[in-house]
């Protein structure tokens, strides 16, 4: 089973049975997407998954999933635990049904029920819970980690880190096997949200904070708002660009670019816009302004004409100078007279570590090479185990 | 509790209010969204960075002529019209309007908008 984030899978592997993971939010964010998300991921691999509600009605559940493109109701292997009919009133029909929701033993009872019969178990908003039924609740679902443990089930819990006691928050933290914080970040322009694995006992964990945005329909993708994509004039960076991305615009006059490529494309569980930039030095004023808060760059160069390569030395110098990672793009790898990636290296006095790839942008050839080559680098080398 | 994401969108939503805007959009200098609130049939990520490009490119055309900062860009068309103004030293403000805008009462409300904004992103 996995927890069906990008980038936590190729951290943490799994999530092993007997664990309990919390995704704990900060009440700005739309975090509860990330449980859902899990649930629905494990759904498709055929495990028995119930989610607790006890917030919204189930088809009002239902219907948060459908917005993100997930059918429940397609998964013989999926129940709802409904802590919320009983509040209104009305009847349920679901498979578990809690009669009572402010009464915690009957909660209690239920939700060991559930943990037993079945593989994974969601609490959609555990803080809700706590809300409901006073601090002391905690205490209860410390029984429910003991249980998933004892019957080899996982349990995921959603909690949203209202203003309560800093007890209150820590034992939350305690009583969970891996936490993964979800929150606002304003660096500098860039308005955002992140995850970040706090902890995780049965990984070797150190520190990873992904942007990440969500996309409907989709869920949770890790985001890179900027990637520049540079190089000498003619060296295919514009190819590179419509290459890669799912959607792409230019300003081209003439057959070069003017003013700036923009590309988006959604890989591998990631969202990213890239920027191309123009090549001719005339142009070099703009690149300084366009250039800023990229977290990476490809340096594209025309590997039959190496009279190009001390311009995209100085290019590189440039962009890089703030110690952003970045890879080569040895294009045009169709031409006769074409360099090989290790000849450009020696040519280019390049770092050993610095990975060049040979592509051919105008068919496509090697492109998404050199975006997981930037990806590993940006996301680490825990990245490398996928 | 307000994120400043919410007062920044709380700015664009007050100026629409104003009349005659159809879509607008706050984008740092370096061509990022900040905060939209334009139509989800936009590919508001392109918009972002053409538009710092243009006004980019404006700045840096009447600064070489030894003219100084230009404070806005105005793009005029039969559909419509782009205006791009600064916004303090990290953002700009993008509105688009519909063609018979009234195009005095829209500059002195961007004006507004814009310091505003330049506010809340401190300067």
């Amino acid at each position: 089973m996995r927890v069906g984030i990008p980038v936590l899978d190729d951290v943490l592997g799994s999530l092993p049975k007997g664990k309990t993971l919390t995704y704990y939010i900060d009440p700005e964010v739309e975090g509860d997407v990330f449980a859902m998300q899990t649930l629905y991921t494990n759904l498709e691999e055929g495990y028995r998954c119930a989610y607790v509600t006890s917030t919204m009605s189930p088809s009002s559940v239902r219907n948060r999933f459908r917005e993100f493109g997930w059918e429940l109701n397609d998964f013989p292997g999926f129940s709802m635990v409904d802590a919320y009919s009983g509040f209104v009133g009305s009847v349920s029909e679901e498979r578990y049904v809690v009669k009572d929701p402010s009464n915690p033993s009957e909660l209690d009872e239920v939700i060991k029920r559930a943990i037993r019969e079945n593989d994974l178990v969601v609490i959609g908003a555990f803080s809700a819970m706590i809300d409901l039924c006073g601090e002391d609740f905690i205490r209860v679902a410390e029984n429910w980690t003991r249980e998933a443990s004892n019957a080899g089930s996982r349990l995921v819990l959603s909690f949203v880190a209202w203003p309560y006691g800093d007890d209150v928050l820590e034992k939350v933290k305690d009583m969970s096997n891996a936490v993964v914080t979800v929150g606002g970040v304003h660096h500098r322009v860039v308005l955002g949200y992140y995850y970040g694995l706090l902890k995780a006992d049965w990984a070797d964990v150190n520190g990873i904070a992904v942007l990440f945005r969500l996309v409907r329909p989709g869920g949770v993708r890790a985001y890179i708002p900027k990637i520049l994509v540079t190089g000498p004039f003619n060296a295919g960076k514009s190819s590179f660009v419509h290459a890669v991305s799912n959607k792409a615009v230019s300003v081209d006059r003439l057959g070069t670019t003017v003013a700036l490529d923009h590309g988006h494309v959604e890989f591998k569980g990631f969202s990213i816009d890239i920027f191309g930039t123009p090549g001719q030095e005339r142009f070099d004023p703009l690149l300084k302004v366009l250039g800023k808060e990229a977290l990476g760059v490809i340096l594209v160069v025309d590997s039959a004409n190496p009279e190009t390569f001390p311009r995209a030395k100085q290019m590189l110098e440039a962009t890089t100078r703030f110690g952003l990672p970045y890879v080569i793009a040895a294009n045009k790898q169709d031409l006769p007279n074409a360099l090989s990636p290790e000849e450009i290296r020696k040519r280019m006095a390049l770092p050993e570590n610095i990975p060049i790839v040979p592509i051919v942008a105008k068919d496509g050839k090697g492109v998404y090479d050199v975006l997981e080559a930037l990806l590993r680098l940006l996301i680490g080398g825990k990245y490398d185990k996928s | 509790m307000t994120s400043l994401r919410e007062m920044l969108e709380n700015v664009l939503r007050d100026l629409k209010s104003a009349g005659d805007i159809e879509a607008s959009a706050i984008v740092s200098r370096d061509g990022l969204l900040i905060a939209a609130d334009i139509s989800q049939n936009v590919n508001a990520e392109a918009f972002a960075a053409m538009t710092a490009t243009m006004l980019g490119a404006a700045e840096t055309a009447t600064s070489e002529l030894g003219k100084g900062i230009p404070d806005r860009v105005i793009v005029e068309g039969k559909s419509g019209k782009i205006i791009a103004t600064g916004a303090g030293s990290k953002a700009l403000l993008v509105v688009m309007t519909n063609p018979k805008a009234n195009l005095g009462l829209v500059l002195l409300e961007l004006g507004k908008a814009s310091e505003k904004v330049k506010e809340l992103l401190g300067g």
